[in-house]
């Protein structure tokens, strides 16, 4: 009793040197742990990472903007229905875009561009693309912004020309859409494939007569958020009986709709709770192990006046420790390796990177404590009953 | 004593202690039940897609698209260009003598995905006179075929467990109005999630002026070289021509490529960590053996069938692992429907991919065995004895 009462502020400071003496024990036991705990938590970082990822993407997305495309044909807007949709009440800016596809040298590179008109980048104000470069576009008729990722993937830079061959037809009958590189814009998780930007009205003279004043998209942005999934319908049905039908969605539900519909963050999550569900079994046997075969040492503790509250924080903090360090160098590693992926993996590469903020590594800290904690429940029922006289002589 | 003999009665040793190392051993078999039963749940969603277009990819089936298109649904093929390629060589006959090619629309519908309501594009495609001959197994299991002229579909079976609204004698709106569903089909490939239609009363209804692609059945596999060299020689055609089957592997090859990436990468990182959770649980037991084992050394048994029973049971106790994530994911995940939008396909977890599964675990249990079983046949046979 003269023991708690007089070391009992000092709280778990000292348990610490017990603590440690422990983990030392068994070293290479105690570095394994750590190491296997640091391994399932790199994983469980860069899957709770993707996850924030996809969470980000959709919460991101402007609820006000609604994108329009047509219904049936890819390429068959024409552009004059941009300029009665940004008449409509509730819409602010609307804005034209059309898409070239083709590819760069060998037809296995696919790429693209996106052609824009100047209201696309007020609408789109949150893209990378600073206002200076969006300028650039609209002043150089052949200049594009492309994004650092696809700059590195085609080796080029500013200044560079960028040759698209394109089954769209040009106006002089050739193939080869010829633009240069003005400036070379940032990459953002949204933007997961990287971006070209063009100017739409050199795309446009660019085509035959006949295709001209057509486009792919019209995005818009509407001045209520609450009225977007409104104004989508009300344009869908504006048009519904034109020869031009078209399909009307706002933002935030494309971007709910990626990927088919498939639940990556689910996947993400069954994953990360396999690792989980494999340290969780290690750091159990461990902590048993090192419980079992210091029955004695724990029975002169509770000898010295340890209390059972004591015993237990004691084996929680043993097992707690390297679950711990591990969960935190893991996200660390599953950082540093979501930075060094994109640079190794193939360009076009079609999964986005995992992002990391505190509340990844709260999650992992907070997993951590859980595995920690379930898996000393066994000894540490088994401490409570422990028979002191028993283990002091070695009989158990 | 033979070396064999030896092999054995270590082992044999070794295994009957298993129980009183539950924890170490259960350490191994969670370990890589884990590491195999994440494998296979993820490897089961190529082998349902590759499954799933194998069915679709008949030898005897080619399909022509515009030049230089990944997607069907970018391609276009001119009226004119889809009658060059029905008299084109090489094509099967039916009985009246018209080649059987069909000319296919692909369209999408907006539709709500049953399981979260989010909404999605379900396929439409098209069928014309040829178009039920060109599609193996294609049978109707409800209701009737849609009749030409008038606008009406038919649903893939699976449509329906994927997206509401596509039953049968539901509606679906099209610019001209409504279309209902007057039959279900089936063929137990990729298009049982599709929606299809007449060729010829839905182009001017999704107001298509040209084919997204031309479908066609040739005499024999072989016919392939002449057929696709008579399209890609003719000058008034920019046409590819290509086999069903590597058209499909094909459009899924990108995708095909990442997700075998993340597969592996996945699990190798997974294994990474019960490798050492193994490490960790085989050194445990040859340190609770370590008089056992220098007792059988002072006895006159060798190294190597020390180190070797070591060995043997990692593996066994990783190939137990091994097994019941299998059984895991086989139970969890066979037959499972799924699906990217209109692309439906089935789980399948298969006896190859149980292999690869077991290749790992055995790999991992070498792998993570290898410094224990030397720790175990080497150390000093004295020291071991004497210690407590």
């Amino acid at each position: 009793m003269s023991y708690r009462s007089a070391n009992g502020g000092l709280g778990v400071l000292k348990y610490l040197p017990l603590i440690w003496a422990a983990l030392r024990r068994k070293p290479v036991r105690t570095t394994f742990t750590f190491l296997s705990v640091t391994v399932a938590f790199t994983l469980f970082g860069l899957m709770i990472g993707l996850g924030a990822t996809m969470d980000l993407v959709e919460k991101k997305a402007h609820p006000d903007r609604v994108w329009t495309i047509s219904r049936f044909d890819q390429n068959s807007i024409p552009v004059t229905m941009a300029r009665q949709i940004a008449k409509l009440p509730g819409v602010k800016d609307a804005s034209i875009m059309s898409y070239v596809q083709g590819y760069v040298g060998d037809p296995k590179n696919r790429s693209g561009l996106i052609m824009l008109d100047d209201a696309y980048g007020r609408i789109f104000s949150d893209w990378p693309p600073t206002p200076a470069q969006w300028d650039m576009v609209r002043h150089d008729r052949r200049a594009i912004i492309m994004s650092r990722k696809l700059a590195t993937q085609f080796h080029k830079k500013v200044g560079d020309t960028f040759t698209l061959i394109s089954e769209t037809p040009r106006a002089d009958g050739g193939k080869a859409w010829e633009f240069r590189i003005a400036t070379i814009g940032e990459d953002a998780p949204e933007l997961s494939g990287g971006y070209i930007i063009g100017n739409y009205d050199y795309y446009d003279k660019s085509l035959p007569l006949a295709d001209q004043g057509k486009m792919n998209e019209v995005d818009l942005q509407v001045a209520d958020p609450a009225q977007a999934a409104a104004i989508a319908q009300q344009i869908e049905k504006l048009f519904a009986n034109s020869g031009n039908p078209v399909q009307s969605t706002p933002e935030n539900v494309i971007a709910a709709s990626n990927y088919g519909g498939a639940d990556i963050n689910a996947i993400a999550r069954k994953i990360a709770l396999a690792g989980l569900a494999m340290i969780l079994f290690l750091t159990a046997s461990v902590i048993a192990k090192s419980v079992r075969e210091r029955l004695a040492e724990f029975a002169t503790l509770k000898t010295l006046g340890f209390s059972d509250t004591g015993v237990t924080v004691l084996v929680m903090a043993e097992a707690a420790l390297p679950c711990l360090a591990g969960a935190v160098c893991g996200v660390v590693i599953a950082a540093l390796l979501s930075q060094i992926l994109p640079g190794i993996l193939p360009p076009n590469f079609a999964i986005p990177m995992p992002t990391f903020s505190l509340e990844v590594l709260a999650w992992a800290m907070l997993s951590a404590c859980g595995v920690a904690l379930a898996s000393t429940v066994l000894p540490i029922l088994r401490l409570r009953r422990l028979d002191i006289a028993a283990a002091l002589s070695g009989r158990t | 004593m033979n070396i064999l003999r030896q092999i054995f009665a270590v082992t044999g040793i070794g295994l009957r202690s298993l129980p009183q190392r539950l924890w170490e051993s259960l350490v191994i078999v969670v370990g890589t039940g884990c590491v195999v039963s994440v494998l296979l749940s993820m490897l089961s969603i190529i082998e349902g897609m590759h499954r799933a277009a194998a069915r679709v990819g008949d030898p005897h089936n080619a399909i022509v698209v515009q030049r230089n298109i990944i997607f069907e649904n970018a391609s276009n093929i001119p009226r004119s260009a889809a009658g060059i390629i029905a008299n084109a060589p090489g094509i099967a006959k039916a009985k009246d003598g018209s080649s059987i090619s069909d000319a296919v629309l692909i369209a999408y519908v907006p539709a709500l995905l049953r399981k979260n309501g989010i909404k999605s594009n379900i396929t439409l495609r098209s069928f014309g006179a040829k178009g039920a001959m060109l599609q193996q197994d294609f049978h109707l299991v409800a209701g009737r075929m849609f009749q030409p002229g008038k606008h009406e579909l038919i649903a893939g079976a699976v449509a329906n467990s994927q997206f509401t609204g596509v039953g049968l004698g539901d509606k679906v709106i099209l610019p001209d109005g409504e279309w209902p569903i007057v039959g279900i089909f089936n063929t137990g490939g990729l298009l049982d999630g599709a929606l299809i239609g007449d060729t010829g009363t839905l182009m001017p209804a999704i107001r298509h002026k040209s084919f997204n692609s031309v479908l066609v059945r040739l005499d024999s596999p072989a016919a392939f070289a002449s057929f696709r060299a008579a399209l890609t020689t003719n000058p008034s055609l920019s046409v590819d021509v290509m086999r069903m089957s590597d058209w499909l592997a094909k459009g899924s090859a990108g995708f095909n490529a990442y997700f075998h990436a993340v597969v592996y990468g996945v699990a190798a990182i997974l294994g990474l960590g019960a490798l050492f959770g193994c490490f960790n649980s085989m050194y445990t037991a040859v340190e609770s053996r370590s008089r056992e084992i220098a007792t059988l050394r002072a006895l006159g048994y060798r190294g190597f069938p020390i180190a070797l029973s070591v060995l043997l049971e990692g593996a066994v106790l990783s190939i137990a692992g091994a097994l019941i994530g299998a059984g895991v994911s086989w139970a969890l995940y066979d037959g499972v429907m799924s699906g990217f939008g209109s692309d439906v396909f089935f789980l399948a977890v298969t006896p190859p991919m149980v292999a690869i599964g077991l290749a790992w675990a055995i790999a991992l249990a070498v792998l993570g065995g290898v410094l224990p079983s030397l720790q175990a046949a080497r150390g000093a046979v004295s020291e071991a004895l004497r210690a407590k």
